[in-house]
C-alpha cells in the first residue's frame, strides 16, 4: 500500500518504520531533514509538502503535537486536503481536543476525504514494541479498511464510534492516568511522612482493590526515584488542557481533573516538564517540607 | 451585672477591658495567671476555678481555642452556673459541639449561647466586632447590652450553633477571598505585571472587597507577619471540611483552600498572616521563588 507519515518523532519514526516493515511503500515529510534520516535503509520516498504526500498515498498518517498543526498539516495552503485525490483516508494519531477533530473530520469530508481519529496510548516504548492501545473514531467501513494498518503499529485496537469518539476515549485515558499517578504520588508521600517504608506499602497494595498498573510501574519507577520519560509531564499538562477545555465547553464539573491538571501546571512551571509524570511526587515532597 | 471572663488572649484582654470600663463587675479566671494581671489592675477579680467563678456570676464569657477546650470549661461553668445563668462562648468551634453543649445546659435549666466574632484583634480593641450568636430569642434583652460594649455589628442568627454555623461561613467566604487574592496576585507577577497597580485598578471594580483591600495590601507589601495567624483559620478550616462531611455537603472550592492552608502548615508558615497563602503559591511554578 502507498502510505503517507507526518509527524516522524519519538511517537511517530517507530510507528511508520513498522508500516515500512510491513512492505509497505512510505511516503514522508518532515519539517526536519534529520527525523527522516532513519527512513534511508526502507522503501521510503521523500516530498516536499503534506500535499505532495497526499498525492502519492491512499492512507495517510499524522503523528503531530497538538489540534493547530494537524489542521495546519491537514487543511493548510500546501496540506494534504490540497493534494488529496478523492477517497484518501487521513488518519490523525495525535492527541487533540475532540470537538477538534470533529471539526476536521467535516473539512475534510467536505472535500471527500476521509478522517479517522485514533489516538494512543503506551508511549515511546509501546510505540517502538507495536504494543500500543489504540482508540479509534471512524465510520465503520473507514475503520476496517486501516484496522490491518493498525494491528502493525499495537496490541489493542478498538473502534470506539464516530468521528472523534477516538479523541473522548483518549481524554478519558488522561484523566485517569493524570488523577491516578497524582493520588500514587500523595499517598507515597503521606506514606514517606508518616515514616512508613513506601516499597512495603506498594507490595502490601498490589493484591488489594489498590492494585493498578499505575501502582505497580509508576510506583516501582517512584521507588527507584527513576524521572526519565516514560510519559512527559509537559505532555500530560497539555493533555489535561484539552480536558477541562472540553469539560468547559460541555459545562462538565470535573473536580479532580481540575485539581491534577492545577498540579501538573505546577510541574511544568517549575522546570519539571522534560521529567516523567511521576516528577508529581518530587513537587509534593518539596511543597510538604519547610522551605 | 456580674460576670466572668474566661481566655484572655489577644481577643479576649480587650474585650474583657470594654466590660470593665461599661461598669460591671468582672470576675476572671486564666490557666496562666500573670495574663489576668492588667484586667486585675483595672478593677477585675480573680477566681481560683471555672467552678468558682461560675458561682458568682450571672454571666460567663468564653473565648478560647478549639472545641475541646469550649466542651472542658463548658462542663465545669455548668456545674457553678445558678439556675437561668448563661454561658456566652465567643470562640470559633464546630456548630454541632455548639449544639450539643447548648442541650446540655437546657436540660439543667441553664443556657449556652454561641457568639463567635469577626474582626480580629483590631476590631476586639475597637469594639467594632461583628457578633453573631446563636441561642433562644428570649435571652436578646439579657445579650444585647453585653454585645453592646463589643461590637458594632450584632446579629442573632438562629437557635444553639446558628451563630457557629454564619461564622463558619464567614470563614468559607473570607480564606476563599484571600486565597483568590493570593492567585490573583501570584497570576499578575508571572505576567510581569506590578500587583500593586493591579489592586488600585480593581479595588474600585466588581472585584473590590475588604480581602482585597486589606490582606491584598499585605501581599503588596510582603508584610507576612500575623494579623491573624494562619493556623487558625487552617483549624477553622479543618472543622468546616469536617463539618461539610458530616452533613454529605460538597465544597469543592473550600476543600481546595484547604489544600493550600495543608501546604502553608506543612512550610512551617502557621504563624505568619494567611496572606501568606501567597508564598505557598510561590513555591511551585513557572518563575517560583527559590527555596
Amino acid at each position: 500500500m502507498q502510505i503517507g507519515f507526518i509527524g516522524l518523532g519519538l511517537m511517530g519514526r517507530p510507528m511508520a518504520l513498522h508500516l515500512a516493515k510491513d512492505g509497505h511503500t512510505l511516503h514522508l515529510w518532515a519539517r526536519r531533514p534529520a527525523s527522516l534520516e532513519p527512513f534511508q535503509a526502507v522503501d521510503a520516498r521523500l516530498h516536499d509538502s503534506p500535499a505532495e504526500v497526499a498525492k502519492h498515498a491512499e492512507v495517510v498518517f499524522t503523528m503531530v503535537a497538538d489540534a493547530p498543526d494537524v489542521e495546519a498539516v491537514a487543511l493548510g495552503e500546501t496540506g494534504i486536503a490540497a493534494g488529496a485525490r478523492a477517497g484518501l483516508i487521513v488518519v490523525d494519531m495525535s492527541t487533540i481536543n475532540p470537538n477538534a477533530a470533529r471539526q476536521i473530520g467535516a473539512s475534510l469530508a467536505a472535500k471527500g476525504i476521509e478522517f479517522v481519529d485514533a489516538p494512543v496510548s503506551g508511549g515511546e516504548v509501546g510505540a517502538i514494541n507495536a504494543a500500543l492501545t489504540i482508540m479509534v473514531g471512524a465510520r465503520p467501513e473507514v475503520f476496517e479498511k486501516v484496522k490491518p494498518l493498525f494491528e502493525k503499529m499495537g496490541k489493542s485496537v478498538t473502534l470506539i464510534g464516530d468521528i472523534g469518539a477516538g479523541q473522548v476515549a483518549k481524554a478519558c485515558n488522561q484523566i485517569l492516568t493524570g488523577v491516578g499517578v497524582a493520588a500514587l504520588a500523595e499517598a507515597f508521600n503521606f506514606a514517606a511522612k508518616n515514616g512508613v517504608d513506601t516499597a512495603r506499602v506498594r507490595e502490601a497494595l498490589l493484591g488489594g482493590f489498590a492494585y493498578s498498573r499505575i501502582l505497580e510501574n509508576h510506583g516501582q519507577r517512584m521507588l527507584d526515584r527513576n524521572f526519565k520519560p516514560g510519559f512527559k509531564a509537559w505532555m500530560h499538562q497539555k493533555d489535561l488542557r484539552i480536558v477541562m477545555e472540553e469539560a468547559h465547553r460541555l459545562g462538565l464539573m470535573l473536580p479532580a481533573a481540575a485539581a491534577t491538571a492545577q498540579l501538573f501546571n505546577a510541574i511544568v512551571g517549575s522546570g519539571m516538564g522534560e521529567d516523567d509524570s511521576i516528577a508529581a511526587l518530587k513537587l509534593l515532597e518539596k511543597l510538604s517540607t519547610p522551605q | 451585672m456580674k460576670l466572668g471572663f474566661i481566655g484572655l488572649g489577644g481577643m479576649g484582654q480587650p474585650m474583657a477591658g470594654h466590660l470593665l470600663a461599661a461598669g460591671h463587675q468582672v470576675t476572671v479566671w486564666s490557666r496562666r495567671p500573670d495574663s489576668a494581671d492588667s484586667l486585675l489592675a483595672l478593677g477585675a477579680r480573680r477566681a481560683a476555678n471555672p467552678l468558682e467563678l461560675a458561682a458568682c456570676c450571672e454571666m460567663v464569657c468564653t473565648n478560647v481555642t478549639g472545641n475541646a477546650d469550649v466542651a472542658g470549661l463548658a462542663a465545669q461553668l455548668l456545674e457553678g452556673l445558678a439556675p437561668d445563668g448563661i454561658h456566652v462562648d465567643f470562640s470559633t468551634i464546630a456548630p454541632s459541639v455548639a449544639r450539643a453543649i447548648a442541650a446540655r445546659y437546657e436540660a439543667r435549666d441553664r443556657h449556652f449561647v454561641d457568639a463567635p466574632v469577626s474582626g480580629g484583634t483590631a476590631g476586639a480593641q475597637a469594639a467594632t466586632l461583628a457578633i453573631m450568636w446563636g441561642g433562644k430569642a428570649a435571652l436578646a434583652a439579657r445579650l444585647d447590652p453585653l454585645f453592646r460594649c463589643l461590637g458594632k455589628t450584632i446579629v442573632r442568627v438562629g437557635d444553639a450553633g446558628a451563630g457557629q454555623v454564619a461564622k463558619t461561613c464567614n470563614q468559607l467566604v473570607m480564606v476563599a477571598a484571600i486565597e483568590a487574592c493570593a492567585e490573583a496576585a501570584r497570576f499578575a507577577q508571572a505576567a510581569g505585571i506590578d500587583f500593586a497597580r493591579v489592586r488600585a485598578a480593581t479595588l474600585g471594580g466588581s472585584a473590590g472587597s475588604r480581602v482585597l483591600e486589606f490582606f491584598g495590601g499585605k501581599m503588596v507589601a510582603r508584610h507576612f507577619a500575623a494579623g491573624v495567624q494562619a493556623r487558625l483559620h487552617h483549624k477553622d478550616f479543618a472543622m468546616v471540611i469536617d463539618e461539610a462531611t458530616r452533613m454529605a455537603v460538597p465544597l469543592p472550592v473550600a476543600s481546595a483552600v484547604m489544600q493550600q492552608l495543608d501546604a502553608l502548615m506543612a512550610a512551617a508558615w502557621g504563624t505568619q498572616d494567611t496572606s501568606t497563602l501567597l508564598r505557598v503559591l510561590e513555591r511551585s511554578g513557572r518563575h517560583s521563588l527559590a527555596d
